[in-house]
């Protein structure tokens, strides 16, 4: 047995060799977790790996602060806080909806909300910061 | 030839049309609405004009502002694709009196094609076969009677004023006329305040075939075979095929088909391209259904399969030349299918699915062709039909034809939104497909019988792989933290593999 290789060989593409055989795999974010295709299959699979957590806390934030993207293009429904809110690890911080179906956008970590960028109505793209945290 | 010639259309048609027109070396004026200023036929053209907001009430179907676009980009004629304003007899006469040529048939002969009624009666005058049926009212439960001794059970009775099935009993025996007949009398009343009924023969598990034609403004008209659209979704066609499996093995069908649409269009004094369709029962008789007046959405099968480009056919007769084609010119070649790409969940009761295509792999390669409209981050407007694209294949035999398709909906992924191309792969893959054993039934009784796909279990181990993968791929990558629960939990497949119903 030897162990698997994987490439990311375009963004959120993956080559992946496996005894051999050769799959490709395609990655999308979706709440709580990412959707992977494989030959036409549709996989979802909730994310937690132990090591993003330790990085939030670590070197990635900038003066303390952490921006709070949107994990997938929608239209921002509902502000829940507002800049000043002192809020916990995984509260609820503003509700997008895309295609249809409403998400929930938490607070990756406890601080304060230094700013809510997100405005009600106005439609985020993929990665657009929603939300500054400190 | 023209020299300029405006496309009043929009997504992969206005795009289809363009590229022929390219080729010509016309030059080309595209419409836009609001919601289109970022589309594929806008950044396409030649040039392009802004007809309106999104809706198309407000937009790509306005003549005024099509016609006045037309005028200030001084275009000599109009292309209307189809859908919109390509049926519209308005329209056409619009444009002539302005002028501008209508790629199409005349004003006259879209009108008296535009009813149903008076276009079967026009059928019948030409001789052309048509469901068996009295388009007058019934006077008393004898007259159906004396109808099904005629032409035999099952038949049909319908509400005059009818639609959506409402008034609608299909009858199997004289014995049960009577009852049936009351019925439907009395819930016409309530739907309709009209409890007129009419009869027609039932025909089981028809195919919806239809022939394409096209003719000069000089009296010379082809044929260009037949193309069988029985599968489809809501009387919406999803996937057709050109040569029909039925008209294949029957000797002499395509040309007696062929022979009606043609001795129906030249009665209707047609000129251009159109289609007339055709409903054909399990013994291969074949009755006039409507004509359409335009450009079909499956052109390209035929295309594929006479080598024929029907577009370019479309100008030239529209400038007024005599078509040079004969009808022995005409040869069909191999076999096509052509599978409509929409922005629906096909797991979800096919709602739409608009928005951002963040990835995009096309189907290339042999006998591939894809019409389509999108572009990777282009988004897909939630205003109008979601038809994305149209894979088309060409191979020399069914069989081969559907490896093709196979094959080229695997190469084919497009990310952001969902997509019914998985659905197309199920329907390949059935027996009852296989067989060519077709009929307008075919995908519901598709849907109830399709059993669950499992994916391979191997499949989802690498899908876990890929998604650990790309989890330390983004955080060690991005600065920014993804939204994402906060609640801990180890590795889990939710399990969807969606593929399996």
């Amino acid at each position: 047995m030897t162990a698997p290789q994987v490439e990311q060989v375009e963004p959120g593409v993956y080559s992946v060799l496996v005894e051999g055989r050769s799959y490709e795999a395609r990655v999308e974010q979706v709440e709580g977790g990412v959707a992977v295709f494989v030959d036409g299959h549709r996989f979802e699979i909730e994310v937690h790996d132990p090591r993003r957590w330790r990085r939030q806390t670590g070197g990635r934030e900038i003066a303390g602060r952490l921006n709070v993207v949107a994990p997938m293009p929608g239209k921002i429904v509902r502000l829940l806080v507002a800049a000043g809110d002192t809020v916990a690890a995984g509260q609820g911080l503003l509700v997008v909806e895309a295609m249809k179906m409403q998400n929930e956008v938490k607070a990756p970590k406890a601080g304060r909300v230094v700013s809510m960028t997100g405005r009600e109505g106005a439609t985020a793209a993929a990665g657009d910061v929603l939300a500054i945290i400190e | 030839m023209f020299r300029k010639v405006l496309i009043a259309n929009r997504g992969e048609i206005a795009i289809r049309v363009m590229r022929t027109l390219r080729e010509m070396e016309i030059v080309t004026v595209a419409v836009f609405s609001d919601a289109d200023r970022a589309s594929l036929h806008v950044r396409m053209a030649d040039e392009a004009a802004w007809v309106g907001p999104s809706p198309s009430a407000e937009s790509y179907l306005r003549i005024d502002r099509i016609l006045e676009a037309a005028r200030k980009h001084g275009a000599d004629a109009i292309h209307p694709g189809y859908g919109f304003l390509s049926e519209n007899a308005d329209f056409a006469a619009a444009c002539e009196e302005a002028g501008i040529v209508f790629i199409g048939p005349s004003a006259e002969s879209i009108r008296r094609m535009g009813s149903k009624t008076a276009a079967r009666q026009m059928a019948m005058a030409a001789g052309a076969p048509v469901v068996p049926g009295a388009l007058e009212t019934l006077a008393s439960v004898d007259e159906a009677r004396s109808f099904g001794a005629r032409y035999g059970y099952p038949l049909l009775l319908k509400a005059v004023a009818g639609g959506g099935g409402k008034g609608m009993r299909r009858v199997d025996s004289d014995a049960a006329l009577e009852s049936a007949f009351r019925d439907a009398a009395s819930e016409a009343e309530r739907s309709f305040k009209n409890a007129d009924l009419y009869v027609e023969k039932l025909i089981e598990r028809p195919r919806h075939i239809e022939i394409q034609i096209l003719g000069d403004r000089h009296g010379h008209m082809v044929h260009f075979g037949e193309r069988e659209c029985s599968i489809q979704r809501r009387h919406q066609k999803v996937m057709e095929e050109c040569p029909s499996p039925l008209v294949a093995e029957r000797a002499g069908m395509r040309e007696r088909m062929g022979e009606a649409a043609m001795r129906v269009a030249r009665s209707a004094g047609y000129y251009n391209a159109g289609t007339v369709e055709f409903l054909v029962d399990g013994s291969g008789d074949f009755y006039f259904l409507e004509m359409n007046t335009r450009l079909q959405v499956e052109h390209p099968i035929t295309e594929l399969v006479t080598g024929q480009d029907l577009v370019r056919l479309q100008m030239e007769v529209a400038a007024g030349a005599k078509l040079s084609l004969r009808q022995e010119e005409i040869a069909w070649r191999g076999w096509a299918i052509e599978s409509r790409i929409y922005a629906e969940d096909p797991y979800n009761n096919f709602f739409p699915s608009p928005g951002k295509i963040t990835r995009l792999t096309r189907p290339t390669g042999p006998g591939v062709r894809l019409d389509g409209c999108v572009y990777e981050g282009w988004n897909v407007p939630i205003d109008y039909d979601p038809l994305l694209a149209k894979l088309a294949v060409w191979n020399d035999t069914r069989e081969r034809a559907i490896a093709r398709m196979m094959r080229s909906l695997r190469e084919y992924d497009v990310g952001g939104i969902r997509t019914n191309i998985a659905f197309f792969r199920q329907i390949l893959e059935d027996e009852e497909f296989r067989r060519g054993r077709l009929h307008t039934g075919f995908v519901d009784e598709f849907l109830a019988r399709c059993k669950p796909l499992q994916p391979p279990p191997e499949l989802a181990a690498i899908a876990e792989l890929v998604a650990a993968h790309h989890a330390k791929e983004s955080t060690s990558r991005n600065g920014s933290i993804p939204a994402a629960p906060a609640a801990p939990s180890r590795w889990r497949e939710i399990g969807r593999g969606e593929m399996l119903r």
